[in-house]
């Protein structure tokens, strides 16, 4: 039983994004008291666990893989081998140390740049502490090894570019429609608020939903055997999804008040019906990234480039692209912190690992 | 349709108040013709004025009724622009009131030869309020198109503007005239009271587009 503590690091990082992600679903509503935050909190929880629950499995399979192919989670080979010599359990103990040292290394990442107030990625962190183990144990002189991870590191790197810019053409097309076709049929406040609160809240429960799918998995997935034969913690990947799902709502009803309103007033500066766009278009784009590619990505990035989506509709004058400039900084900062720390761990560990 | 029956008693309640204040401001001129005429007897200014009182007192019962109906209605961002709104629009009504009785109990009388620009004055406010009514209903009724085009808020400046251009003029004239500078003062400050109304006015239709810039998409 012990050796389910390792699940500690995931359940952390779970913990840690409920505490963060949520604000980019009810933020702006419960900031500008259109929604009442224990409502939001109720919802998402609810939302999230659906999501994880129903789609968070899809990301698990690609996650799966990079965590594979730089030697995180065990081959089949490598489990069928352990069967034949005996060692499943030293394997199984092997492998949830090695997600605990990844979980901890990206948690550890978000919390140091976050502590220095640099723009960080949960999910880019935990892509590079896969990387940076991987740099240890993958034999990179293996051409095949070689192409298959640059390949999977290529995609993993074209999504942080395809999430903001997805995020903002999706919104701009979502503002650009309801100022066509909503704004004009308004014909009093009250239509107008109950637009703005409903607004609010499919948004939020969506956005929240999509958080479920893209984030349960990449918190828990490392500690999955997707051979089913018990080299790792966990052999079913909903429940692996559920495991993280549940640690994110604990992030949420426990810590997520005050980021919610931080963040919250901050993207309150457009206007409340972009607003709860804005929410759609980032849930949307999640949602897309996680069913199309299977890959996890940021939220935060997301809502960043739809509110420059939102703003491009009223002109590029109004944007301020200097934002991107934090973007890119998470791009190159999160992963690279991460990876390192994995890196000089892997090497520290290697006669217990190799 | 059960939904919007509540806004619509705020949209009746929110019109009754601001007749009140108009009702008001139709009491405060009947006051000011009373009050620039020289012979005008203080027992009737008494009487106007109290009746401006009485005018200003209804409309603050109207802006009680009007801002206890919010509760539990609209966003927290609508009800609070709607009790700003609804507070500014008393904020005339008490001018009013506080004007007449200042000129009743401080005896204060324009001389000859101001009554028609005073009374121009009040006629411009009369009719800023107007459009601000009106301004004020399309936000209950038509606020898709108000969205769109809100011109109507820039004929309440362009009176204002008019006001300040009469004003300017009382102002040189009083101090053109032979008094102690006192009683010029005196004169002044009456002149400037009676001319706020206007300034209150058109600070209302900047607080209406603001609510129209943060509510479009």
């Amino acid at each position: 039983m012990m050796i389910y503590l390792l699940l500690a690091a995931g359940l952390f990082m779970g913990w840690s994004l409920g505490t963060n992600d949520a604000a980019n679903a009810f933020g702006t509503a419960v900031a500008t008291r259109v929604i009442k935050f224990r409502t939001a909190i109720i919802i998402i929880s609810i939302m999230v666990m659906l999501g994880a629950i129903l789609l968070g499995e899809n990301n698990i399979d690609k996650l799966s893989s990079i965590a594979t192919n730089n030697e995180v989670v065990a081959s089949t080979e490598d489990v069928n081998n352990a069967i034949a010599n005996g060692t499943l359990e030293d394997l199984r103990l092997k492998s949830a140390l090695k997600a605990f040292i990844i979980f901890a290394a990206a948690g550890l990442t978000v919390f140091i740049m976050s502590f220095l107030k640099f723009p960080v990625s949960a999910n880019q962190s935990i892509t590079g502490a896969v990387i940076g183990w991987g740099l240890v144990y993958a034999d990179y002189s293996n051409p095949e090894i070689l192409s298959t991870n640059l390949k999977e590191m290529l995609e993993f790197a074209s999504t942080w570019l395809i999430n903001p810019v997805g995020a903002a053409l999706i919104s701009f097309v979502l503002v650009f429609l309801v100022k066509k076709f909503i704004e004009k049929r308004l014909t009093s406040m009250k239509s107008y608020d109950l637009i703005v609160k409903l607004g609010y809240l499919i948004a939020g429960a969506f956005a929240a939903f999509s958080i479920g799918q893209n984030s349960s998995a990449s918190v828990t997935a490392f500690y999955y055997d997707a051979t089913g034969l018990g080299a790792n913690l966990l052999t079913s990947a909903q429940l692996t999804a559920i495991i993280g799902g549940a640690a994110i709502c604990l992030g949420v009803l426990t810590f997520s008040k005050r980021v919610m309103m931080t963040v919250g007033s901050s993207i309150a500066e457009i206007s409340q019906v972009d607003g709860f766009v804005v929410i759609v278009a980032m849930a949307l784009t999640v949602l897309l990234m996680g069913e199309w590619m299977g890959i996890p990505v940021s939220t935060s990035q997301s809502v960043v480039g739809a509110v420059i989506g939102a703003g491009l509709v009223n002109g590029v004058k109004n944007v301020n692209f200097g934002v991107f400039k934090r973007i890119a900084i998470a791009w190159v900062s999160s992963p690279t912190v991460a990876g390192l720390l994995t890196y000089l761990i892997a090497l520290a560990t290697k006669s217990y690992f190799a | 349709m059960s939904v919007f029956k509540k806004g619509t008693q705020v949209h009746v309640l929110i019109s009754e108040q601001i007749k009140d204040v108009e009702e008001c401001l139709i009491t405060f001129e009947g006051f000011l013709r009373a009050a620039v005429i020289p012979a005008s007897a203080d027992e009737t200014l008494r009487s106007l004025a109290a009746g401006v009182a009485k005018a200003e007192n209804t409309a603050d019962v109207s802006l009680r009724r009007m801002i206890d109906s919010l509760s539990g209605q609209y966003l927290p961002a609508t009800r609070q622009d709607l009790i700003a709104l609804a507070t500014s629009c008393d904020r005339v009504a008490n001018k009013c009131e506080h004007i007449a009785k200042s000129m009743v109990t401080r005896r204060v009388r324009f001389p000859e030869g101001f009554g028609d620009d005073l009374i121009e004055i009040v006629s411009l406010t009369k009719q800023q309020f107007t459009i601000l009514e009106q301004s004020i209903t399309l936000l209950f009724t038509q606020l898709g198109s108000f969205l769109k085009d809100h011109h109507i808020l820039d004929e309440i400046r362009a009176l204002e503007s008019r006001v300040d251009v009469i004003e300017e003029k009382l102002y040189e004239k009083i101090y053109a005239m032979d008094l102690d500078v006192a009683n010029q003062d005196r004169l002044a400050g009456m002149l400037e009271l009676i001319c706020d109304s206007s300034d209150i006015i058109e600070n209302i239709a900047d607080q209406i587009q603001i609510m129209l810039i943060t509510r479009k998409a």
